[in-house]
């Protein structure tokens, strides 16, 4: 029995590919969701999608496993396999009896609309409102994104000044981040405890699967707010748009997105908004999985903040962190023992128990390792690898001890009353492959909990028999 | 799978010479330059759609000079997007619709200020090559820090091949192979020998297409996809390269000269001092049956 709940990230090829071919189908309808989509593909996938853009007919799928060479047969399966799990190819019957593929003919219509041209607009052009008196530059959108955002995170520390709507809270009990108990306020959970260390970018997208998962529960269609979301990620940085035509349940969508800083309206009431970088890097934290190396560094360091790479470590077991940030003092504090605290820079030790301490929170290792790795200061990145691997190799290390330990559930029998007895059982057991553990001195065993009703039954008989 | 680090920059360098293009439309009139640039336009959105890091730069190669169509200079970049209205209106990714519309309208400009004069009626096939090349080189020292860059030139050849600009196109070639920038060429009507070269050099496909109606086609099916997914596709086979020099004294390609043993410079005819590096090929010439230095050499 694994202790700890992993937090898991899962990407939106993961994600689409859960829902249903009609709600699939829906999605297509919209040329920003078809572009999200083929976005998310393979890269073979993509030349795939490419070729049969403008083609009409069905092709043979004979003719198209020509198309790659004899020694790149799995990765054209693969490709195969992730078309058809989206729905994007249609194998269809040829003249002749042949098998052929076309592709989606909904999905093609629209990419071509994305790529093209024609079709109707995404959304009213906000020209339409004519200048913006109170227009945004970059550079304030970008700071309204980041305090938004780091307020929720705030809030799930339990900084004080830190205060979200009651919707907002709700949701984040919701997605199991933090715990709320009969009248007290929430609290952090474990899984808060990873979600924090998470980039920007990743953090974004788990919540927002989350906030999706409750979205149908809410009344709220999930076309149209995915429709809505990928809408989002394809807009113009710096950018006003009109909320003109959108229905009721999308604009409460965006008063929530609002409060999570994604995008940014002035009033309430106010008619236009503007896209945050938040909502344009959504869809391309998508692909990052905690597994990449190095490769989120540019996507954390594009919001813009000052929380764009300042840990330094030391191979000596120190962290250096230029920041003012309470948040980030706060999460580099939870796998380390604070030394120093100077006006621009904290100074860390990490330390086996401190480590220790982390993972007994329920962070693992690959987390910590994770953290540092995407917030690595400039003059880090610029060596290979990004982080000392003494470092990196002792932390695994340290999660490793805790791990000796592995619990299996199960039934113990015991008190038996002859050797014979003990042995039919238990060869019995090891035959059904239940048996966990046996001491034959002692005439003990254990057998798991799932094979326990069926060693329970045969020693029944057994016993009836003799 | 690419990751996210990894830029794909990829320059289509149009050949746009206008007395080709003329020619062209009285004999093929369904196909004509815009339906060319039609075409490049479906191809560029493509690589852009492909991924977000994904760049693209255009170049059109004129007569006497080449334009860059995309990103151009009354560009102000897409961050700063805020105060040009041209999104198209309709369903397409505003930053494509952006980005065709600055095409279309460079490419205006630098058709309605065309003025051939003189003879000159070569496509500046090199030149643009070696803007090319520089723009390649600006994009990746402009990069973030642990960001990679992936690069290539596409070429849609249009006109015939100037011996004229042997030389310089040697040297983009080899720049190009250097920086490892692959020369891909679409060829389409007569053969090039120096694209063959450049392509075989770098490492790049040559297609001479044998349909230019279907010119889109042809380019998202084979130039579309990058160096890494090329190792897993079928695509078509190498042409055969036409290797022939051109000789430094007067441009012709030939196949059987004599080359200077201090500069490598390559003649069609014999001559005592090299024009190149003005060596003296200190021979007596006492009979003229066999000289010495007269020596054959095949390039190849």
């Amino acid at each position: 029995m694994k202790l700890r709940v992993q937090l898991q990230c899962k990407n939106l090829h993961g994600y689409l590919k859960e829902l249903s071919p009609d709600v699939l189908d829906r999605l297509y309808n919209h040329p920003a969701t078809c572009l999200a989509v083929y976005r998310e593909l393979p890269s073979l996938a993509k030349n795939y999608v490419m070729r049969m853009l403008f083609l009409d007919q069905p092709l043979p799928q004979a003719a198209v496993a020509l198309w790659v060479k004899k020694d790149s047969q799995r990765d054209h399966d693969e490709c195969v396999s992730v078309l058809a799990g989206l729905s994007l190819w249609h194998s269809r019957q040829l003249q002749g009896g042949l098998q052929g593929y076309t592709l989606n003919p909904v999905f093609k219509d629209n990419l071509r609309i994305a790529l093209l041209g024609g079709g109707r607009a995404w959304a009213d052009e906000g020209s339409t409102l004519g200048p913006d008196r109170h227009a945004r530059d970059i550079e304030s959108l970008d700071r309204y994104a980041m305090e938004r955002w780091e307020v929720i995170l705030h809030f799930m520390v339990g900084s004080p000044s830190a205060a979200v709507s009651q919707d907002l809270a709700q949701l984040l009990v919701q997605a199991g981040l933090m715990k709320s108990e009969a009248g007290e306020a929430p609290y952090i959970t474990s899984a808060g405890f990873q979600f924090l260390l998470l980039d920007t970018a990743s953090q974004l997208w788990y919540f927002t699967l989350q906030y999706l998962k409750t979205a149908q529960s809410r009344g709220m269609d999930l076309v149209e707010i995915l429709s809505f979301l990928f809408q989002l990620s394809f807009s113009t940085l710096g950018r006003d748009y009109s909320v003109e035509g959108m229905s009721e349940s999308l604009l409460t969508f965006l008063q929530h997105l609002r409060e999570f800083g994604l995008v940014f309206q002035r009033k309430r009431k106010s008619r236009r908004y503007y896209p945050t970088r938040l909502a344009i890097t959504l869809a391309a934290g998508v692909t990052t999985s905690t597994s990449c190396a190095s490769s989120c560094s540019n996507l954390t360091s594009t919001p813009g903040s000052g929380d764009a790479g300042f840990i330094v470590v030391e191979t000596n077991y120190r962290i250096y962190a230029y920041t003012n940030s309470e948040l980030q003092i706060a999460l580099v504090a939870l796998f380390s023992e604070m030394l120093y605290h100077f006006p621009n820079v904290v100074v860390a030790q990490v330390t086996r128990e401190s480590v220790q301490q982390a993972i007994a929170n329920g962070i693992t290792a690959q987390q910590i390792i994770h953290f540092l790795r995407t917030r690595a200061h400039p003059v880090m990145l610029k060596q290979t690898p990004v982080l000392p691997p003494t470092i990196t190799d002792q932390i695994r290390l340290w999660e490793l001890e805790r791990d000796r330990l592995q619990f299996t559930e199960g039934v113990l029998y015991n008190q038996f009353l002859s050797q014979a007895d003990f042995e039919v059982l238990r060869d019995r057991a090891q035959g059904l492959g239940c048996l966990v553990w046996q001491d034959v001195a002692h005439r003990v065993m254990v057998v798991t909990s799932q094979g326990h009703s069926e060693v329970k039954r045969f020693w029944k008989r057994q016993k009836s028999h003799t | 799978m690419a990751s996210e680090d990894e830029v794909s920059l990829l320059v289509i360098v149009v050949d746009v010479n206008p007395i080709w293009w003329g020619q062209h439309a009285q004999r093929e009139p369904e196909f004509t330059l815009s339906k060319c640039l039609d075409a490049v336009m479906v191809m560029g959105n493509s690589h852009l759609a492909m991924s977000r890091t994904n760049k693209l730069a255009v170049i059109a190669s004129h007569c006497q000079d080449s334009h860059f169509l995309y990103p151009s200079k009354s560009w102000k970049g897409a961050d700063s997007g805020a105060d040009d209205a041209s999104s198209s209106g309709d369903g397409k990714y505003e930053l494509l619709s952006v980005a065709n519309n600055l095409i279309a309208e460079e490419m205006r400009n630098v058709m309605s200020k065309t003025e051939v004069r003189g003879n000159s009626t070569d496509t500046l096939l090199a030149g643009s090559l070696a803007k090319a090349l520089c723009y390649i080189h600006r994009v990746s020292k402009e990069l973030e820090v642990g960001q990679e860059i992936k690069s290539r030139i596409l070429v849609i050849k249009a006109a015939e091949d100037c011996a004229l600009q042997y030389m310089n196109f040697m040297n983009v070639i080899f720049a190009a192979q250097k920086q490892n920038i692959l020369i891909d060429a679409c060829v389409l009507d007569s053969d090039s020998g120096l694209l063959q070269q450049a392509c075989d050099i770098t490492g790049g496909l040559y297609l001479k297409i044998p349909q230019k109606i279907a010119l889109a086609q042809y380019l998202l099916w084979v130039f579309l996809p990058d160096s890494e997914q090329r190792s897993q596709l079928v695509l078509p086979p190498p042409a055969h390269v036409d290797y022939r020099a051109a000789c430094f004294c007067h441009r012709n390609l030939i196949e059987i000269g004599y080359v200077c043993s201090v500069c490598l410079s390559i003649f069609c005819n014999f001559s005592p001092i090299c024009t190149t590096c003005e060596t003296v090929f200190k021979i007596q010439l006492p009979h003229m049956v066999k000289p010495k230095k007269k020596k054959l050499k095949q390039l190849a």
